[in-house]
């Protein structure tokens, strides 16, 4: 199983659950696997009765948590919004791993995704020998979470056509699946409910009708309020990938850490974090997730090419990378950035050579 | 017998309803409640069908009115349901905190022990009297420590969910006097002279009640004073303690109040958070967030924000789980808040500022019977308040008034007259569109404006009679001509007869005595403006002509000399104000002035020694006035140009010539020709030296009359083509202003 590149939630932290499971005094909603209050502790944190130490998934204000799970124990579907790179999936899959204890039943949205891959669809060399049956149905995440009472989840609800979208009310609404062709229906079990994930930031894509949005509550997942709450997100998350890579490389100095934040957070704000300097902002989004996969870039960098320790040379490629998604406008942002506010920093040198390197 | 305290938290439904189910079955036969004994004597009025909460008592010192404090009660306050029982039941009713006297008294003395006097907002407020930042810290919240060792991170959640929300009132008071008592011994508490003494007096009432032969005794107080009512000292201490405190009148009455001065925000220190709420929880104490919901969606469907019920109930739905997941016995305003936002809202916490200013705080105003005792002074403005159809809100609310309508007048005349005593309830605007028959107001009433009214009492005993005497006072003591006639300026509009002669005589003086031509200058125009104003208001603007014809008499006379050997920033200031004066003069159509101003004009143009800015101002507005035209400009403009006067002198001559003309310059072809000649003969030499002086000239132009200049400069002396003026820089404000309510509607902020 080590061979595996990335493991699903519910395997990954197998022990947590079953850890949270045996200490669980809560009363549990039908066919979910936790409570909702051991849920709520699998999200954010915490220390069992047993001295069991939960780690946290989800790094923030914990209400959100709580409006987030309370609304799945409700027969609304939850609606995870925000900026892209704001753990929206990260929560999504973990709420199901807990909840479920599957993370597996996800429909990926895109502009191409048909009315087939949410509710059904034909195998057709079935169809056309053996005519409609049930057996020619191929079934969707969506409808196996239906008949099993699991959590699905569709991630960038905002990306299928609203055509598209609009098939999920009958779900949302009636919790019914009907099947014209075979005249029968696949009624959602208890503990059935969706999770959707979309993201404000993109152009082009398709609004949510107001009859959908009814059916879902929307939490909004913000960016991360403080420094060190950022800082803390992206140790944790270099760790893990550490731990999944075996990466040789040893642990990145927190203060790399520090300064990539740093340099995400002042783009992003459009202001240094002494709020005395004005900085004009690239047009990525510039977000913890991507804070987190350059460090994890550097580490790589670190260990294959260089002696094991992350430098700034190791970091320099990626902050580029990440900023610089416009090559023309955000070049000028960030050599006005790198010129104005890294050079004068006393100990921000090694980056600030190795940045113009490049 | 048997003396029964009731300790409660100021403000909280849940002990207000506690302590009135509690009083309904005990029965007591006198009820003491925390607050200043002097307003004993108008408790009567609780209970009277036009004093409705919220209001508060203002205890005031007749003789120095700003020492004044107030004690508001809303109708959830558990002290205003004590007195309302007491006068329901008619039994007696009486505040027993220490007078208010005494507590004036408290502020003024040097600090003593180790302790240090901290400015107190004035209210009561038994929770907070920090003296050290620790004790600061405990005192402020001593519920703080409870909370911790119940679990709650925060004190007042906890509190409402165990006392505020709570149904059943068994045993909740004696559960109060034994927390309470527990956090008072064990934590260490510097000592609070303030507290002992007002815990003293408390004590020292009941024990007169119990001698006056009562027998079963209610106490309403603040929940920390409780341990120390409840277990009794011996009688002579607190005598000892209250020795020596010396006796003042002072005087008491009810005024209204409002929800927004019951917030924290408005740093009201027994503050709360949520009066609307709290209200609301008073109303319907067994609401399950349905009724809330209900609410909160009517607000949205009154700002075309389509709620359906659906709505309504996932809302509730979700409070319900969320209160279930967080193990709380009912939904706080939290967990209705955040389900509205994730319901409702869609995520977006825009709209929640609407809720909170609506429905959270809400704007709610109290009222207080007419017939109750009052200052004069209040009485005269509420009776004109009455007559004039201006009410007192606690929102504000906009008025255009017509001065040409009777009603209107009156109203202008009544808000100047306030505004001019400083009494600020209305804020005047600038009016969109032409004419000065229109004024507009914004008017929001402060219940802290009664303290000001009664300051401004002693002035007289109607608006009238105080602005009257309020504007002699200042004018037979001002010196300065400017403040004078700004007092005039606003004498005019509130129409203060016997006070305009007293300023008229003023400024004659003051006017004679001074020999600075620039204070005269300075408040010509102002004054031009009221005579002007006068028309509109039917006042007898005449007088004030004449101080005008007068006072430019005497500018005409000594402008020429005052104009001259002046430094360059002094002259650019008198620059201005020979601006400011030429416009005043235009306004005033008055041939002989016009004239007697042009006559000086020509003499300040004349003068080879005037500085050469005003100089040079001077023939421009000569060349407006049509007095110079043809050769005798180019005569003058050549002259002043004149290869011979030093180059910066020139310039000079030149900004002063050209100023604010930019436009002038490219239709006025004559104008423009005697420029571009004299340009052209410069030498190269020359016209080097001169180029940073002429920017500067130049600068001052906006972008399009420099583009348009240059276009012209171009084609030389004939090309006159196309000149429109385009300004750039008119950006019409007023216009753009009146679209900002509709978005701020469309965001659903309230303008504040």
């Amino acid at each position: 199983m080590s061979n595996i590149l990335r493991q699903h939630a519910e395997q990954l932290f197998a022990q947590e659950l079953e850890e949270l499971k045996k200490n669980d005094t809560d009363k549990r909603p039908y066919s979910w696997e936790l409570s909702p209050q051991a849920v709520v502790t699998y999200l954010v944190g915490g220390k069992l009765k047993n001295g069991f130490e939960v780690q946290p998934k989800y790094i923030g204000n914990r209400r959100l948590m709580e409006i987030a799970v309370a609304t799945l124990t409700t027969d609304r579907a939850l609606l995870l919004y925000g900026l892209p790179g704001t753990a929206k999936s990260w929560v999504s899959e973990h709420l199901a791993a807990a909840i479920s204890g599957d993370s597996t039943l996800i429909v990926q949205g895109t502009a191409g995704t048909g009315e087939e891959a949410i509710r059904y669809g034909w195998n057709y060399a079935r169809l056309l020998a053996e005519g409609p049956s049930e057996n020619a149905l191929v079934e969707t995440p969506v409808m196996r979470a239906m008949k099993t009472g699991k959590l699905a989840r569709i991630e960038e609800l905002t990306r299928i056509g609203a055509d598209v979208q609009d098939t999920l009310i009958t779900i949302l609404s009636e919790k019914t699946l009907p099947v014209p062709e075979l005249n029968t229906e696949v009624m959602a079990e208890k503990g059935f409910n969706v999770i959707a994930t979309a993201n404000n930031r993109d152009k082009g894509v398709n609004d949510l009708s107001s009859a959908l949005k009814r059916r879902f509550n929307t939490v909004i997942l913000p960016v991360p309020d403080s420094m060190e709450e950022e800082i803390d997100i992206v140790k944790r998350r270099v760790e893990s990938y550490e731990k999944v890579m075996d990466l040789p490389a040893e642990k990145p100095a927190l203060e790399e850490i520090r300064r990539i934040v740093t340099i995400f957070r002042e783009l992003r704000n459009g202001v240094t974090t002494d709020g005395k300097t004005k900085i004009k902002t690239p047009s990525g989004t510039l977000s913890t997730a991507e804070a987190i996969s350059v460090v994890n870039n550097g580490l790589a960098m670190a260990a294959y090419f260089g002696d094991g320790q992350l430098k700034a040379d190791d970091l320099a490629a990626g902050i580029i990378g990440a900023v610089l998604k416009d090559p023309v406008q955000d070049k000028i942002v960030w050599q006005e950035y790198l010129e104005t506010v890294v050079k004068p920093r006393e100990d921000w040198k090694d980056i600030y050579r190795a940045c113009r390197d490049l | 017998m048997a003396i029964h305290v009731l300790g409660i938290r100021h403000h909280g439904p849940g002990s207000a309803r506690h302590v009135k189910e509690y009083l309904e079955k005990i029965k007591p036969d006198i009820v003491l409640v925390e607050g200043p004994p002097e307003a004993d004597n108008i408790l009567e009025w609780v209970g009277h069908e036009h004093l409705n909460p919220p209001v508060a008592i203002l205890a005031y010192q007749p003789d120095s009115p700003h020492k004044a404090v107030f004690y508001p009660f809303a109708e959830f306050s558990p002290e205003w349901q004590a007195i309302l029982y007491a006068r329901r039941n008619k039994i007696p009713v009486k505040f027993m905190d220490l007078p208010t006297v005494h507590k004036f008294e408290l502020k003024n003395e040097p600090p003593s022990h180790s302790a240090t006097v901290k400015e107190e907002p004035p209210v009561i407020n038994s929770m907070s009297l920090p003296f050290t930042p620790e004790a600061r810290a405990v005192k402020r919240n001593p519920l703080a420590c409870l909370a911790a060792a119940a679990g709650f991170h925060d004190e007042e959640a906890w509190w409402e969910h165990m006392f505020e929300y709570r149904q059943d009132q068994q045993q909740v008071f004696e559960a109060i006097i034994e927390g309470i008592h527990a956090l008072r011994t064990e934590l260490d508490l510097p000592y609070d002279r303030e507290e002992q003494l007002r815990e003293a007096h408390m004590r020292k009432i009941i024990r007169q009640a119990e001698k006056e032969m009562y027998t079963e005794i209610a106490v309403v107080c603040g929940a920390w004073h409780a341990p120390a009512l409840a277990h009794m000292p011996k009688a002579k201490d607190d005598n000892d303690l209250l020795k020596g405190l010396s006796k003042v009148k002072i005087a008491t009455t009810w005024v209204p109040w409002t929800y927004n001065r019951l917030s924290f925000d408005s740093g009201y220190g027994a503050g709360i958070n949520s009066p609307g709420w709290y209200e609301h929880n008073w109303r319907y104490p067994t609401d399950d967030g349905t009724r809330w919901m209900s609410r909160v969606a009517r607000l949205f469907r009154e700002q075309q924000k389509d709620i359906s019920v659906a709505h309504v109930l996932e809302a509730v739905r979700l409070s319900t789980a969320l209160t279930a997941l967080r193990e709380l016995p009912r939904p706080g305003l939290e967990e209705l808040n955040e389900a509205t936002l994730s319901v409702l809202c869609n995520g977006e916490d825009i709209m929640m500022q609407l809720i909170n200013n609506e429905l959270i705080v809400s704007d709610k105003i109290g009222a207080v019977p007419s017939d109750i005792p009052r200052p004069p002074l209040q009485t005269d403005i509420e009776k004109q308040q009455k007559r004039l159809r201006l009410p007192q809100t606690a929102d504000y609310k906009d008025y255009v008034l017509d001065l040409r309508k009777e009603t209107d007048l009156d109203r202008s005349i009544l808000l100047h007259r306030m505004e001019l005593l400083d009494i600020k309830w209305g804020q005047r605007y600038g009016v969109t569109g032409k004419g000065t028959f229109k004024e507009q107001w914004r008017l929001q009433w402060d219940p802290e404006l009664s303290i000001d009214i009664i300051e401004k009492g002693s002035l007289g005993n109607t608006v009238e009679e105080a602005a009257n005497r309020y504007v002699k006072q200042e004018a037979l003591t001002a010196t300065s001509l400017k403040a004078v006639c700004t007092l005039l300026e606003s004498a005019i509009p509130a129409e203060l007869g016997t006070a305009i002669d007293v300023l008229v005589r003023q400024i004659n003086n003051l006017a004679a005595a001074t020999g600075d031509v620039m204070q005269l200058m300075t408040v010509i125009p102002g004054l031009v403006q009221t005579s002007r104003y006068g028309n509109v208001r039917r006042t007898d603007a005449g007088m004030i002509e004449g101080i005008i014809t007068g006072m430019i008499t005497r500018i005409c006379i000594s402008l020429p000399s005052a104009c001259v050997a002046v430094a360059e920033d002094a002259a650019t200031e008198l620059l201005e104000l020979v601006y400011n004066m030429n416009d005043a003069i235009l306004i005033l159509q008055d041939t002989s002035l016009t004239e007697e101003w042009q006559d000086t004009l020509f003499r300040i143009a004349g003068t080879d020694s005037t500085s050469p800015v005003i100089g040079g101002y001077a023939t421009r507005l000569l060349t407006d006035h049509r007095r110079i035209s043809g050769d005798e400009l180019v005569r003058a403009f050549s002259f002043a140009m004149s290869s011979s006067s030093p180059p910066a002198t020139a310039a000079a001559w030149l900004e002063g010539f050209l100023k604010g003309s930019g436009t002038l310059l490219l239709v006025d072809n004559d104008l423009w020709a005697v420029v571009y000649n004299w340009m052209q003969q410069l030498s190269e030499d020359t016209f080097k030296q001169l180029l940073p002086l002429l920017r500067r000239t130049f600068s001052s132009f906006s972008k399009a009359e420099r583009r348009k200049l240059g276009e012209k400069a171009k084609n030389g002396t004939t090309g006159a083509n196309g000149i429109n003026a385009i300004s750039d820089t008119d950006f019409d404000s007023i216009r753009a202003q009146k679209g900002i309510p509709v978005v701020m509607q469309m965001l659903g902020i309230k303008q504040i």
